[in-house]
């Protein structure tokens, strides 16, 4: 893919923390009009490649292009596009929400007061937009986070774990925000996070990183092909032994049984789901429900981060 | 350009935004404040009991202690409030974050040191004016009360008046005053340098403060007592002391030159002034490119 039609293009980028190498030659690149999730386990360098992309550790060893601007040369100029938004976002907190977006947003180019309050409204903050940023919940201040990386209209957004800390409620509408802004503003959005379920939900493409390498990268629909259909069969519990024996039975369909906290969950063969279906019903087994299982991140994850778990701390 | 103008002002935004501003404003210029107040008070009761009571000697060397002590005591406690002014512009907001989010935006890291540098300037020039606005206030009471007491008349002759002609007859001139603030101006820039310096190493304001503080002091003691002791060991002491930049300050702000001043017997470019606020600009400046130099390299990791 070339530099042009990336958003992101990162190549054999080197971090060292005193003698802990951190990140060991970084490879990836993030496609235009996406939303890109950046996984990784704790410790595999997430952070570290987000504050260097930002420029908040300085002196890079490797190349890092973002938007068609090499860094760190062209921070300046790639980050009046570029819209960021880190962990726990500190803003002044004697100051209204609509003060600091005011004289933080104006540090990108000058704003008018319609456009910031357009913003505080796109993330809910409409009541609150006179409040002091001190009294506000942390839901609230990642979402003013968000308002401040949006506010100068980027093509780019960089998150950093814009849920941590939140309820599911929050997370929920944080994720509307985000998908809102990715169709309305055509940004594209690159978030990293550890949440699989969420990043399955919002994005579309995902770089995997372990250990400081890339180890997977591409849309999330390939990455998921791969995989065979799974169904979750609930039964009348007196059938459980008889739904049992026949779906071992079919051989040409069903590649897998196991038991799930309250049912049956099978793997099959992409599209016998209706099959497999009426086979038991002929057999007189009475089907409570059958429930598709989409097939999950989580899996792919693991298998490549060696069972998700390493050594080693956020930096 | 638009950009930096903006970010200074963001900065003194949130330095006068702490209610310690406020404070050290007040406390930096408790002197004529207070003399101030004295006068006013002088003055009023003076009135009331017909004038003709002030001395213009005695007012005068009033007027002049009151100058001497504004300024010794302006160069000695403004230090302990730089200190933490500076602390709380880079090492609290290194640990707050507020860094992090500053630096997001398309700044670059020396602009936004030049604009805390810039802005924690213009809060000292406000200090000072402000002390000045007091001292200038201080000498028009203090000036209408000799005045009015019919002890000097606005047109007499001195020797019509009995008054030693070596004694100045005004009580301090505008000039005087206006460059004791310029030279208290010049003396603490330095010291802002200094302690930027030390703020990018701590990321918290109280610890930043008291270890430049100590290291201030460490240095000032050295040169004032060490330095003449161990030059008896060896010379290369005494040639250290003179380059080190506390003496500089400490000789902008000694009662000798203040008092030059204040008596016309000297001005900024007299020889010896001119120099120690000459190096003491120059310190300013190196300190500033240190501190740029520090944070261009500095990791910001929270």
């Amino acid at each position: 893919m070339n530099a042009e039609m990336s958003a992101i293009t990162v190549s054999r980028l080197c971090k060292n923390f005193g003698r802990k190498q951190v990140l060991k030659g970084l490879d990836f690149s993030v496609p235009l009009n996406t939303i890109a999730g950046f996984l990784g386990p704790n410790g595999a360098g997430k952070t570290t490649t987000m504050r260097m992309l930002l420029g908040l550790i300085p002196g890079i060893d490797g190349e890092i292009t973002m938007l068609s601007h090499t860094m760190p040369g062209g921070r300046t100029i790639a980050l009046e596009e570029i819209g960021a938004v880190v962990e726990n976002p500190a803003f002044i907190e004697s100051m209204s929400a609509y003060e600091n977006l005011y004289w933080f947003g104006s540090l990108y180019k000058p704003l008018t007061d319609q456009r910031i309050f357009e913003v505080i409204e796109m993330v809910g903050l409409k009541d609150a937009a006179r409040q002091r940023f001190g009294t506000f919940s942390t839901g609230m201040k990642q979402r003013l986070g968000v308002a401040f990386g949006i506010l100068h209209r980027p093509k780019l957004l960089i998150l950093d774990e814009p849920t941590s800390g939140m309820d599911p409620a929050g997370r929920v509408h944080m994720r509307e925000i985000l998908t809102r802004i990715h169709d309305e503003e055509k940004t594209s959005i690159f978030l990293s996070s550890h949440l699989l379920d969420e990043v399955q939900r919002l994005c579309n493409y995902v770089v995997i990183i372990d250990n400081g390498r890339c180890v997977k990268q591409g849309y999330v629909s390939e990455l998921l092909s791969g995989h065979s259909e799974r169904w979750e069969i609930r039964v009348v519990d007196e059938d459980a032994a008889k739904t049992r024996e026949l779906l071992a039975a079919m051989h040409e369909a069903v590649i897998d049984i196991n038991q799930g906290p309250r049912g049956l969950v099978v793997s099959l063969q992409t599209g016998k789901s209706a099959e497999v279906n009426s086979g038991l019903i002929k057999a007189g087994v009475r089907v409570v429900a059958l429930i598709p299982l989409e097939a999950s991140l989580e899996e792919t994850f693991i298998k490549l981060t060696g069972n998700g778990v390493s050594v080693g701390g956020g930096a | 350009m638009r950009r930096m103008l903006f970010l200074i002002l963001f900065e003194l935004k949130k330095i006068l935004n702490r209610k310690k501003a406020l404070l050290f404003l007040l406390a930096l210029n408790i002197v004529p404040l207070v003399a101030s107040l004295a006068l006013i008070v002088a003055y009023v009761k003076f009135k009331g009991f017909g004038f003709g009571e002030v001395q213009f000697s005695v007012l005068h060397e009033i007027v002049k202690g009151l100058f001497t002590a504004h300024f010794k005591l302006f160069a000695f406690i403004a230090p302990f409030f730089l200190a933490l002014v500076v602390g709380d512009s880079f090492s609290t907001e290194l640990s707050r974050g507020y860094m992090k989010m500053l630096l997001l935006t398309p700044v670059r890291r020396w602009q936004v040191i030049t604009a805390k540098t810039l802005a924690i300037m213009l809060f000292l020039l406000l200090a000072v004016c402000l002390g000045g606005f007091f001292l200038q206030a201080d000498l028009l009471v203090a000036r209408s009360l000799t005045q009015a007491s019919g002890v000097l008349p606005a047109n007499a002759l001195p020797d019509a008046l009995n008054i030693d002609i070596s004694k100045p007859l005004y009580l301090v001139s505008t000039s005087s005053a206006f460059q004791l603030l310029v030279l208290t101006f010049v003396g603490n820039l330095m010291l802002i340098g200094f302690f930027i310096v030390f703020a990018l190493f701590f990321e918290s304001a109280i610890l930043m403060s008291f270890t430049s503080l100590s290291a201030l002091m460490g240095v000032h003691t050295f040169y004032l007592i060490a330095s003449s002791l161990l030059n008896k060991i060896d010379v290369w002491y005494e040639s250290a002391a003179k380059w080190c930049f506390t003496r500089h300050l400490d000789e902008l702000f000694s009662v000798n030159t203040i008092e030059t001043i204040l008596e016309n017997r000297g001005n900024l470019l007299t020889d010896n002034i001119f120099t120690a606020w000459q190096s003491s600009l120059g310190w300013a400046v190196l300190f500033y490119a240190i501190a740029v130099l520090l944070f261009s390299r500095r990791q910001i990791l929270h």
